[in-house]
């Protein structure tokens, strides 16, 4: 167990070196430079982006800017700084850290609350017709882009003048200390980014349970343990779920980096604190070590995740054993 | 006020005059009103809250050019003069009074007596010369402006002094007179005791000034004189100003201004999400465009509580269509070079479509460029303007010889070659792409084939500045003085894109008259002319020249000048239209709660 765990953690940093410079490699591609968003003030003259350059190292060779950047994590873990904001890095991720989090964990949790019953509710009546309506449901969910549901939720909340059209809080509660009625006015907010974000994962989570749960419940096992005389609850909850909810595991470790990058659009629409919007302001704006960062983080938490999921498979499943 | 040309004496009496205040009254309110404007006496209290396009990048306002950061600042420090709402004259702001040399050299300042910090400390002239001398003119604070102090005297470069008088008295002196230089003096002035330690004269490095102020300060160390001061900042949400009490404007009635409580900067990027928590009631006030007019004046004439509000616009950004002197391809090179060219393909531009169908009526035509509002400056060259007519349009072309040999529809510049090129426009704009378009078809119909090319809005003045274009939609800001705005339209500017062949070989050298055509070279004389001339009428006389000039051989073609345009709730008084960012005119202070 402990040779593979070194061995896959091992495996970690050639992968996170080729992804990070392929990611540098692409922004260096993009068009535009990082000093165009100064070009229409009076203020600007061709000395400040000069100037400016040099300040970023900018002026510097790619390779030496990339090279720099690695050196930094690898001896100090210094992410770099951001051009826009002058800051480290680090800290600005986690100014927004939290919230990324708990909006994340919150769909999450949402979407497998619901999606597992009705996954294993449908297989159950397999082509019924709560089945066909669930099934058209989830593939409508799956096909609507989750920021399209997001602006159709503001567009219906303000027609029935509703003042929860985007961010976390009312205004008025934003800055204030944490009391039971910012809470509520929380909760009033969180829904629609959670309904438009949450329904998405749903169908795919809901699919994946159906399917897995039909193939379960004809297998042997099963039919042995209905032969024996066992309660078709205790049949299907203690036998055929469990062994069907396995490869759900192995998902939920890959939905990790949807943390950072799954929700970017909606984030946006929505007008969400987290880090999806930082992230595509960083891209745009061409600023560098925040984009890449980020991404960098992406990655880690993908084979994280997967890795998670792993382990955590070995220990659901007892056939799944590592050497 | 503005030239008040004054011997030494004199000089030397208005600082008795000054010191004899002194004594007799400790603080010095300016009263101010706009009966003009619709302004009246408001009531005190209440909040505002208005958005904030996007998180501040840090609070200190010459560390980085970013709107969020203008929007802010404007709220939370003071220049020395400031832009009166009506006119766009010059009046005082921190300085209550000024004095310019007979020569134009040397600018004395008189500050306003008991003005102080948001932490209590009183501002003196060590804090002016401070921001000059350690902020604005170190060419490493990235949003200073050292050049516009640095002036190039018999070929050589010379520096602006500052010197503090006595307490309250700041004199400038120039190496040659400039006709602008109070007209820049819109620098929000710095508190010396919180940012001594990151300048030079701290002990620091020059770029360490742009690390004051970081996101994570605390809101009590950033002071500034102005009407509000920094509260709260919660990351990526909202920041919070609480109003000075000791703000040194007082209304007409003796009320102290401002009228309220606190402003609350909800950030909301995206005019979507704008628009929604506009409509929601979580934003008193919102600037808009004409394209966005017909939506909210219908919920306005529903009953909403809210006003749309039109006004003709100085400030803001005419878009423009260019053709680039210096393509790659040099035979649409040549052909852009023609001003012929150009003139012709304006009679297929129809600037009264996109007034009333992309900017819904909300626009005027353009200047060339001065916005017409601009009494000062603007010369009505419309009489000059190749209005939209298509067979006119098709008659010039023929005339330059450019013939549909091949009879597919689309001209011929040789035998075996279309008229056609790509036009890059903001895909991410909705009056960007709305011009392009009609543009597209307007051309397609006198037989020019145009192809478009989308690229972020963000993105055009980059492109066009690299050259990396064959024709381009863009929108420069216009402002009170063509001198501000001379590295746009001054040929070889670093910013007169569209004619690159004219820039020097290595930035700062002198530019490449060879390449420039005859007009180019006289709109160049009036631009250096501009800068020095103190005469105010023959600098006037000779920048309508030049947009008559600019109407003639078409550079770039004006479309449209779009106005102000914003909704605001009934519930806000004394409502008066700003960009926000324009440092020195800032009617938030008026505001108030009904």
């Amino acid at each position: 167990m402990l040779v593979f765990l070194t061995r896959r953690i091992l495996l970690f940093i050639p992968t996170l070196l080729l992804v990070s410079a392929i990611c540098f490699f692409v922004i260096q591609l993009q068009p535009g430079s990082f000093t165009d968003r100064y070009l229409d003030d009076p203020r600007f003259s061709p000395e400040t982006v000069a100037r400016i350059n040099a300040q970023l190292g900018l002026d510097r060779s790619p390779v030496e800017q990339y090279g720099r950047w690695v050196w930094g994590i690898v001896t100090r873990l210094d992410f770099g700084f951001s051009f826009f904001a002058n800051r480290p890095v680090s800290t600005m991720i986690g100014e927004r850290m939290v919230w990324t989090v708990v909006v994340a964990l919150v769909t999450l949790g949402f979407a497998w609350l619901v999606a597992i019953p009705l996954g294993i509710y449908t297989a159950l009546r397999r082509n019924g017709f709560t089945d066909a309506v669930a099934s058209f449901v989830g593939y409508v969910g799956l096909a609507v882009p989750d920021f399209l549901v997001a602006l159709l939720l503001v567009a219906l909340v303000l027609s029935y003048g509703g003042t929860n059209v985007g961010g976390l809080f009312s205004p008025r509660y934003i800055a204030e200390p944490w009391s039971w009625a910012k809470f509520l006015d929380l909760l009033n907010h969180l829904w629609i980014p959670v309904l438009a974000i949450g329904t998405a994962g749903i169908a795919t989570v809901m699919r994946q349970m159906r399917a897995n749960l039909l193939d379960v419940l004809h297998a042997d096992y099963v039919r042995t343990a209905r032969a024996k005389g066992l309660a078709e609850r205790r049949v299907i909850n203690r036998h055929a779920v469990r062994t069907a909810i396995n490869p759900l595991v192995s998902m939920a470790g890959l939905q990790l980096p949807e943390l950072i990058n799954g929700t970017i659009i909606a984030s946006i629409v929505l007008n969400l604190p987290t880090i999806g919007p930082m992230l595509y302001d960083s891209l745009l704006a061409k600023d560098q070590y925040v984009a890449m960062t980020l991404l960098l983080f992406a990655s880690l938490l993908l084979m994280l995740g997967n890795l998670l999921a792993d382990l955590a498979l070995a220990w659901v499943d007892p056939r799944i054993r590592y050497g | 006020m503005q030239m008040q040309p004054r011997g030494f004496t004199l000089l030397a009496f208005a600082l008795i005059f000054a010191l004899a205040l002194a004594s007799v009254a400790s603080a010095q309110p300016k009263t101010v009103g706009y009966p003009g404007l619709g302004i009246e006496p408001g009531t005190p209290g209440g909040p505002l809250t208005l958005a904030l396009p996007d998180a501040p990048p840090r609070f200190f306002y010459y560390g980085e050019i970013s709107q969020p950061s203008q929007l802010l600042s404007q709220q939370m420090f003071d220049s020395l003069v400031e832009y009166d709402l009506e006119t766009y004259d010059l009046i005082p702001a921190l300085a209550r009074d000024w004095d310019i040399s007979e020569d134009g050299t040397v600018f004395t300042f008189y500050l306003r007596e008991g003005v102080t910090w948001h932490d209590g400390e009183p501002l003196t002239a060590d804090d002016v010369v401070f921001t000059y001398e350690q902020i604005i003119t170190n060419p490493e604070a990235r949003a200073g402006d050292a050049a516009q102090f640095t002036f190039t005297v018999e070929g050589e470069p010379r520096q602006v002094t500052f010197e503090a008088l006595d307490e309250l008295t700041v004199r400038m002196t120039l190496p040659a007179p400039s006709p602008t230089f109070l007209l820049q003096q819109r620098f929000f002035i710095m508190p010396k005791h919180k940012l001594l330690p990151y300048s030079v004269e701290g002990g620091a490095e020059p770029a360490d000034i742009n690390d004051a102020w970081p996101t994570s300060v605390a809101p009590s160390e950033v002071v500034g004189t102005g009407p509000f001061r920094l509260s709260a900042y919660v990351p990526g949400q909202l920041v919070r100003l609480d109003r000075n009490e000791n703000y040194w404007k007082v209304d007409d009635a003796g009320t102290p201004l401002p009228y309220v409580e606190r402003l609350e900067y909800l950030i909301v990027p995206g005019t979507e999400a704008q628009t929604a928590q506009f409509l929601a009631g979580n934003l008193d006030q919102l600037n808009i465009t004409g394209v966005q007019f017909p939506d909210f004046k219908s919920r306005e004439l529903a009953g909403a509580g809210f006003s749309v509000i039109e006004s003709p616009a100085l400030f803001g950004s005419p878009p423009h269509l260019a053709f680039n002197f210096s393509a790659a391809d040099p035979v649409l090179a040549e052909l852009f070079s023609q001003a012929e060219f150009r003139r012709a393909m304006e009679y297929a531009v129809d600037r009264w479509r996109v007034i009333d169908d992309v900017y819904n009526g909300l626009a005027e035509l353009p200047g060339t460029p001065t916005a017409p509002v601009n009494a000062a400056f603007y010369e009505d060259t419309t009489d000059l303007f190749n209005m939209y007519d298509l067979e006119a349009a098709a008659a010039a072309l023929d005339a330059l010889g450019l013939i549909d040999t091949s009879g597919n529809g689309v001209r011929n510049i040789t035998p075996g070659r279309d008229l056609e090129f790509t036009l890059t426009y903001g895909s991410d704009s909705a009056v960007f792409t709305d011009i392009a378009t009609i543009i597209q078809n307007d051309f397609a119909q006198v037989g020019v084939k145009v192809n478009l090319q989308g690229i972020m809005a963000t993105q055009l003045l980059g492109t066009g500045m690299a050259g990396d274009f064959e024709a381009i939609i863009v929108a420069l800001g216009n402002q009170p003085d063509p001198e501000l705005r001379k590295p746009i339209w001054q040929p070889g500017g670093a910013l007169y894109y569209w004619h690159r062949a004219t820039h020097p070989e290595t930035p700062g050298d002198p530019p490449n008259f060879d390449a420039m055509f005859d007009w180019e070279r006289r709109i160049f004389e009036i631009f250096e002319q501009g800068s020095v001339e103190m005469d105010a009428e023959v600098r006037a006389a000779n920048y309508r020249e030049w947009q008559r000039l600019n109407a003639e051989y078409a550079p770039v073609i004006m479309i449209a000048k779009p106005g102000n345009v914003a909704a605001v709730y009934d519930h806000v008084g004394n409502f008066v239209y700003s960009l926000g960012v324009i440092p020195g005119y800032n009617p938030v202070p008026f505001y108030y709660r009904r």
